[in-house]
């Protein structure tokens, strides 16, 4: 007999699992952000030269757009998420797609207008 | 017309590997993939393997994944498959015995975990158990599942853990929970609040697209969910 995968991608995907693949890198990248939030918060207890200079560090172009990239994850991660908890609680599994999209459509309104808010 | 299948092969006695084999063939109007593959079976190559029986959308036995979703062979017409080759496979996440035909065993293990059968304990009635028409609507969709597996072949959880229950396990037990008649709902709710039990839904939603008898399974897997967190609080 031939043993089953773990995972298969090349099943077809519709929008609920593009989503929970979505949420679940989203939540592995804030919990990364995490960690990273603390030990640059905590430059502090270094000194007001030490924080400054990690903080020089994290204001060049890569880290502005890192910075846009993790608030379109959060974004996501937020939208979707109510779509979770409506499915979870409130019955709402008939209008999953439709809430996906409404999700999608503002996570996309507050992410990309944003951007000049991050590069100017 | 003729078509083009791309039919997914595995021969343990043969083959180290499993490997695509491609047929042409020339279909009728109103074919369905299990006419197809019925024809190559029978005029073309007799040792491809799968499993049909009712062809009729009944039995269950024919789901296989079809241009890479789980669906019944019986009740896919080829023509709402679109231009291209059409890509046979058989059902993921289960051990392959031979071509479509896999090892149904993990998913009736998991099936027969929530008791799928009426438990009374209080004396039976003289008569036959009416319900309410409102009654019976709570359990009427839940009842139409034909255990084809295609739900719980379709759960990327159930990829990933064939422990967990899966769609098709959790249906049945919301079949009978819900059921007014059936007296073994905390016994069956007990079995399914567990690490590889209802908790392992994260609404991806491949069961509800899959299923051929259109059965919204998520909702009924999310009313056992609020149903044992209501149950401890
Ligand atoms: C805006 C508020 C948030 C909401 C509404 C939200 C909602 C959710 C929901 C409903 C789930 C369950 C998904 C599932 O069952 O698969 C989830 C999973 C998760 N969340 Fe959040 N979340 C939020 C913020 C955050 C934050 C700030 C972090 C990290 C620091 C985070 C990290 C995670 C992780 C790691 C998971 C597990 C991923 C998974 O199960 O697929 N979330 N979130
Ligand atoms: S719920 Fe639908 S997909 Fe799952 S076993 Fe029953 S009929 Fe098949
Ligand atoms: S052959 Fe019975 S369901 Fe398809």
């Amino acid at each position: 007999m031939l043993k089953p995968k773990w995972f298969y991608p090349s099943y077809k995907k519709d929008v609920g699992e593009w989503a929970w693949i979505l949420h679940r890198l989203g939540g592995l990248a804030l919990i990364f952000y995490l960690f990273l939030h603390i030990f640059v918060t905590n430059r502090l207890a270094a000194g007001p030269e030490a924080f400054n200079a990690t903080m020089k560090a994290l204001s060049t172009p890569v880290f502005k757009f890192l910075e846009w990239g993790l608030w379109g994850v959060i974004l996501f991660h937020a939208f979707n998420g109510i779509r979770l908890v409506l499915v979870d609680f409130a019955g709402a599994s008939k209008y999953q797609k439709l809430l996906f999209w409404i999700a999608f459509v503002l996570f996309l309104a507050l992410w990309i207008p944003a951007a000049w808010k991050f590069f100017l | 017309m003729k078509r083009k299948f791309k039919i997914f092969r595995y021969n343990p006695e043969k083959d180290k590997r499993p490997y695509y084999k491609e047929y042409e063939i020339e279909i009728g109007e109103g074919w369905t993939v299990l006419d197809a593959i019925n024809h190559i079976h029978w005029y073309v190559d007799g040792t491809l393997a799968f499993r049909r029986a009712c062809r009729s959308e009944i039995c269950g036995s024919c789901a296989m994944r079809i241009n890479g979703k789980n669906r019944l062979a019986c009740k896919t017409q080829i023509k709402t498959l679109g231009k291209g080759t059409i890509k046979i496979e058989p059902l993921p996440g289960l051990p392959i015995i031979k071509d479509m035909v896999v090892d149904l065993d993990p998913f009736f293990r998991n099936l027969e975990k929530v008791k799928p059968y009426f438990i009374k304990y209080s004396p039976l009635p003289e008569k036959e158990q009416l319900q309410t028409p409102q009654e019976r609507e709570i359990i009427n969709e839940a009842a139409m599942c034909i255990l084809c597996g295609a739900c719980t072949t379709s759960c990327p959880s159930f990829w990933a853990n064939p422990d967990y229950l899966g769609p098709a396990a959790l249906l049945k037990a919301y079949r009978f929970i819900f059921d007014s008649r059936d007296e073994g709902g905390k016994e069956r709710l007990e079995i399914i609040n567990d690490r590889n039990g209802l908790w392992r839904c994260h609404a991806i939603f491949n069961c509800t697209e899959a299923c051929p008898k259109n059965i919204n399974i998520t909702y009924y897997i999310k009313k056992l969910q609020n149903l044992a967190v209501n149950n401890q609080f």
